[in-house]
């Protein structure tokens, strides 16, 4: 059995429907309306032990909803929820010791006590030797810094250094499976980049990740499967490289012509293709649907009008198909093959 | 359950450390709490210098009576301080770590700190205890101490149960702050005179529905010998009855919890 696996999860959120101003709210306080909003519908997902799974949508997609129900925190409306054998909700306590969380935008760490006293709580709650606390707090010293920051109080902490304290309060007691909720959200470049050095780390000992990001980086880094779900539905799974082979159709060609060529010559021979003229006048890139047309196809096309110095395809980036997601554009899964141009097609949103 | 106790006794320690590094803070908190009993002192001497005793209770029995409510009082801020932190904690969603970390999530939120006010109280109320005590008529025997240990012992259990039960209601009323734990909780303030000046309405009210009765005047007036004395030995089991409710309210409440956010 996987790790994770979950079932037709379901989260319905019950929202009170108010009239605007003051008479809205005490019309609301007699005549009490609600409005269902479905925060995650019918998501399934098995995530086995080792994997490392980044979890992407647009704001409000389900993404945190889907942590705080696979972490115990929200009980599920239905489906079912399984982590290491175990039903979070319910078995709260066994769960609890199989599991890290870390909520980027919030703090776990106690407000007002210092980071070496937030720690020891939790040493206390997940029952650790004295032996065992001492070396994880060496290795997390280790890689994430953290001896300067352990006499200093919680609020006192930047957000660098909450985040490296936070990561080491999820993982203090080695969980098998790590939930991070937006890890680098507000983190400056540096910080960013020792962030997620740990978490390749993490991966590498063999922890099983799960991460929600809006920071692209962040997937290429450290993950190496890729969900995204869009209005509380899966709209694909599977390996990072599949998705852009799958979905980042647009290429990008960048070519150094023999002479000064007019772009628009260029696009008389390649129609339903973007041409654009670059700094140099013999430079040029042309923008095509590897769907619909193929780069010797463009290759042989400019060919016909001018002889071609030097060419560069740019590598498809992720980018390029979360902010499709994001834009609304994708809406189903396109199954690969010869009907795939068809299928694309119905995918997108008139 | 010893481990419970000691997740309690290692947050709240760790808390106290934090407080106690505010020096300031400490002596301004503790002399706050003692002049709240003192207040308390300076209106029962009042009232008692028009009348000499008030439906049967004389001036040390009336402040015996007032010291064990505020004595009491003490122990909330001491030992339950974070429970005024639940509404807060519901409203923006910080019941979230608590509810994935292996330890029941009350005894966290309990132990999330402490108030130094409690130690006024403390000694003001204690010291009202003493001078009560000394000055008001009582059989002492083995028993009766060990009875009046026992009743006070229970009669801290109700209050601080009623701190949660007032506390848990905000998972239903929602809201920032505890508005009905501070109604409820301030409503017992009554307690602190003698239950028998007031009329049949609040006294069923605070013997039956908030057991306010039982917090300081039933257990003074077993001491003491009054009317009906022997209600007073029932508080035991009023406590277990209000730490019964409490933690099903609660429990009840956690499972309404929809954090914040989606």
């Amino acid at each position: 059995m996987s790790l994770v696996e979950a079932q037709g999860l379901t989260k319905i959120f019950r929202r009170p429907e108010k009239d605007p101003g003051l008479r809205g709210s005490l019309k609301h306080l007699v005549q009490r309306r609600f409005k269902e909003f479905r925060a995650v519908d019918g998501i399934d997902l098995s995530i086995e032990a080792g994997e490392s799974v980044a979890y992407v949508g647009p704001n409000g997609a389900g993404k945190s909803t889907t942590i705080k129900l696979l972490t115990g925190i929200l009980v599920p409306t239905s489906g079912t929820v399984r982590v290491a054998g175990a039903e979070p909700h319910t078995d709260r306590m066994v769960n609890a010791r199989n599991i890290g969380v870390l909520f980027g935008q919030r703090t776990q760490l106690w407000w007002d006590l210092p980071v070496r006293e937030s720690l020891a709580l939790l040493r206390d709650m997940y029952d650790l030797s004295p032996a065992f606390y001492k070396q994880r707090l060496e290795r997390l010293d280790d890689v994430l810094g953290l001896a300067d920051l352990l006499p200093v109080v919680a609020r006192k902490l930047s957000l660098g250094q909450r985040m490296r304290a936070d990561l080491a309060a999820a993982l203090l007691h080695q969980p098998k499976i790590v939930y991070l909720d937006e890890p680098t959200i507000g983190l400056d470049i540096s910080v960013k980049d020792r962030v997620r050095q740990f978490l390749r780390e993490l991966r590498q000992d063999g922890t099983t990740l799960m991460l929600t990001t809006h920071d692209l980086g962040d997937i290429e880094d450290v993950c190496e499967r890729i969900v995204i779900i869009d209005e509380g539905r899966k709209i694909f799974d599977g390996p990072l490289a599949q998705m852009k082979d799958r979905f980042a159709r647009v290429r990008r060609m960048r070519l150094q012509l023999a002479e000064p060529t007019p772009v628009e010559k260029l696009a008389e021979r390649l129609p339903d293709v973007e041409v654009v003229a670059g700094d140099a006048p013999t430079e040029v890139t042309v923008t095509f649907d590897r769907f619909t047309h193929t780069a010797g196809q463009i290759i042989a096309g400019v060919l016909d009008v001018v002889e071609v110095g030097e060419l560069h395809l740019d590598e498809p980036a992720i980018e390029d198909v979360v902010r499709k997601v994001y834009a609304g554009e994708l809406l189903r899964i396109p199954e690969p093959g010869p009907a795939r141009d068809a299928a694309e097609r119905s995918g997108e949103r008139a | 359950m010893r481990r419970t106790l000691r997740i309690y006794r290692r947050s709240l320690g760790a808390h106290l450390r934090a407080v106690l590094e505010y020096e300031a803070d400490f002596w301004i908190l503790v002399v706050a709490g003692l002049l709240f009993q003192v207040l308390n002192l300076i209106f029962l001497s009042a009232v008692f210098s028009h009348v000499p005793a008030l439906n049967g209770w004389s001036f040390p029995e009336a402040v015996l009576l007032a010291g064990t409510y505020g004595f009491v009082n003490g122990l909330g801020p001491l030992f339950f301080e974070g429970t005024w932190r639940l509404a807060g904690k519901i409203n923006h969603g910080e019941l979230d770590y608590p509810l994935i970390r292996p330890a029941p999530v009350l005894v966290q939120v309990v132990s999330a700190g402490i108030g130094m006010h409690g130690v006024g109280d403390l000694i003001g109320g204690g010291a009202m205890i003493g001078y009560g005590l000394a000055n008001s008529d009582i059989a002492w025997s083995p028993a009766r101490i060990g009875g009046a240990l026992l009743l006070l012992a229970a009669s801290a259990t109700i209050l601080l149960s009623l701190i949660v039960l007032g506390n848990a209601a905000s998972f239903w009323v929602g809201g920032n702050h505890p508005v009905f734990a501070m109604t409820l909780i301030r409503t017992g303030d009554m307690a602190k005179y003698p239950l028998s000046i007031y009329g049949v309405a609040v006294r069923a009210t605070f013997t039956v529905l908030v057991p306010y009765a039982f917090i300081s005047f039933f257990p003074a007036s077993w001491l003491l010998g009054k009317e009906s004395a022997w209600i007073g030995l029932l508080t035991p089991l009023v406590a277990v009855y209000c730490v019964y409710l409490a933690r099903l309210i609660f429990r009840q409440g956690l499972r309404r919890y929809d954090s914040a956010g989606h």
